[in-house]
């Protein structure tokens, strides 16, 4: 059985590593916006 | 039965906002289409943030946000942690991004490719399989549609399917690929932030020592590592997940309309981005034993969960997070299945001399066809989104090794990549009926294998691969 240890630092990483996916997807964006690459 | 928490005019309400949201991207999009490849492929000039948003958006299905909470439910952290490799087949998919820009600069479909590499009878099977597959998927999307309205809402089934594939067949039809890419942009990020505000919301209303001493005491298989199915099922959902991707237009298009020198990268990206999402849907789905809920069928816990935890906000939220997953991938299916059927059905069998004004014109009005014919495929629920949707495992799964040594490898000859899929998808879908849905990816790839190394092993040929170049130039 899964320890309440290891599922609790698997859901708070992947909680974790979704908020960083949207920050990353937002500093991709303005950035091909700057650099005229967005098409 | 939960009554529904969400009122049917604010889920009409929401349809009708961001579905009016979306048909305007298409339609100030579509004004830039030009010619046959701004409609098809965007330009091939899509750059990194809109790639890596269109991967993972488009991956990112209601089979994400419904059926990883419904199998997490089902098989438990096996289920979760499973579903997430599914983003293998993107990572995977990042280096045969690369390769298929390199080798069909001016491709256009995945079917392009098997013709040119294998010959028309390798060709009419892939095409077959790959058919299929789009149609089972666009089933499986347009149920998940109604089967979220009707949860959430009480709306007719039929109403909220209907009005889904209204808006994403419109704005695909209006706008092509620069319409699916953009809005998958804006779709990625509602999901993402939705999903963790859920999330954390959950953790925070119920807590996830609570959710693990219940299912430790009530549903201790649900915690077990060492649970037999939901093992078969996690490495039978990662050959799916890489048999999906590797064959389906829909990644292969997208390797087309990417930048020079973004495919591979877009596609790590994705990949990496994609794997929490299944984990952080699924334990929203844990919670229903701690919460007392009883859920009438295993494919609508989640939206069930929020919905009873969050209240009216919460239906609302999930509502949007489902409703944009949904039209995520509908709409690069859409669109990329429509390619393929113009490209490979109606320019390679049916007007073999047709001008790229002739693909266009019939390029929009397949579009139209397949949301139709998606629409009253839709109309009878048939069954439970992940038996339908692992139906098709056997199918792509028996695709793998053809594409993979198709890329890579002089000697893979036609005759064996097409017995391979043949034999792949036949074995494998007995193993479906035979065993169980988790089983029939895993025998079709490794039934495919078998096959396609034997036969062209007897046939020793060699491929010039500068010949795929030439014929697509």
């Amino acid at each position: 059985m899964i320890p309440v240890g290891i599922l609790s630092a698997l859901i708070l990483a992947a909680i974790g590593a979704s908020i960083i996916s949207i920050l990353l997807l937002l500093g991709l964006v303005l950035r091909d916006v700057k650099e005229g690459k967005l098409w | 039965m939960i009554a529904p928490v969400l009122s049917p005019s604010v889920a009409l309400t929401i349809l009708v906002l961001f579905g009016l949201l979306w048909v305007a991207f298409g339609y100030v999009l579509g004004r830039q289409n030009r010619n046959l490849d701004d409609y098809m492929l965007a330009g091939r000039n899509v750059g990194l943030a809109f790639a890596t948003a269109t991967a993972m958006a488009t991956w990112v299905t209601s089979n994400t946000t419904m059926t990883a909470p419904q199998l997490t439910y089902q098989l438990g952290v096996w289920g979760m942690v499973g579903y997430s490799l599914g983003a293998v087949g993107l990572l995977l998919f990042a280096p045969l991004a690369k390769r298929i820009k390199a080798l069909l600069p001016h491709g256009f479909t995945s079917g392009d490719f098997i013709r040119e590499r294998y010959g028309n009878f390798a060709w009419r099977i892939f095409l077959i399989i790959s058919l299929f597959y789009a149609l089972g998927w666009l089933i499986s999307l347009g149920m998940a549609g109604g089967i979220l309205v009707n949860a959430l809402s009480g709306l007719d089934y039929h109403l909220g399917m209907s009005v889904i594939l209204l808006v994403c067949v419109t704005y695909t039809l209006l706008g092509g690929l620069k319409a699916v890419i953009a809005t998958d942009f804006v779709q990625t990020v509602i999901i993402l932030i939705g999903v963790v505000f859920i999330a954390i919301l959950v953790i925070r209303n119920v807590g996830i020592e609570p959710v693990h001493a219940e299912l430790a005491q009530d549903h201790p298989m649900l915690l077990n590592l060492l649970f037999p199915a939901a093992i078969m099922f996690l490495f039978n959902n990662l050959l799916f997940g890489v048999g999906e991707i590797f064959h389906s237009n829909v990644w292969w298009s997208r390797a087309f309309a990417f930048r020079n020198n973004v495919g591979a990268k877009a596609y790590w990206i994705a990949g990496l981005l994609w794997l929490p999402i299944p984990i952080v849907a699924g334990f929203i789905a844990l919670a229903a034993p701690s919460l007392g809920l009883t859920i009438p069928s295993a494919d609508m816990v989640g939206p069930l969960v929020v919905a009873n935890l969050l209240g009216t906000a919460g239906a609302v939220i999930v509502f949007i997070v489902i409703f944009s997953a949904l039209a995520s991938s509908l709409d690069s299916l859409l669109a990329a299945t429509a390619d393929l059927i113009t490209q490979d059905i109606y320019r390679g069998h049916i007007n073999k001399n047709a001008s790229d004004a002739q693909c266009f014109k019939a390029g929009k009005f397949i579009i139209l066809t397949l949301g139709l014919m998606t629409w009253a495929l839709c109309l009878p629920r048939l069954t439970t989104l992940a038996s339908l949707l692992y139906f098709t495992g056997a199918f792509v799964a028996s695709a793998i090794w053809p594409i993979v040594f198709g890329l890579y490898y002089r000697w893979a000859t036609g005759l064996a990549a097409a017995l391979a899929m043949i034999c792949g998808t036949v074995v494998g879908l007995w193993s479906y009926f035979a065993i169980g849905f988790y089983v029939a990816a895993l025998v079709s790839c490794a039934v495919s294998l078998t096959v396609i190394l034997l036969v062209s092993a007897l046939q020793k040929q060699s491929f010039n691969f500068k010949e795929l170049g030439d014929s697509t130039a």
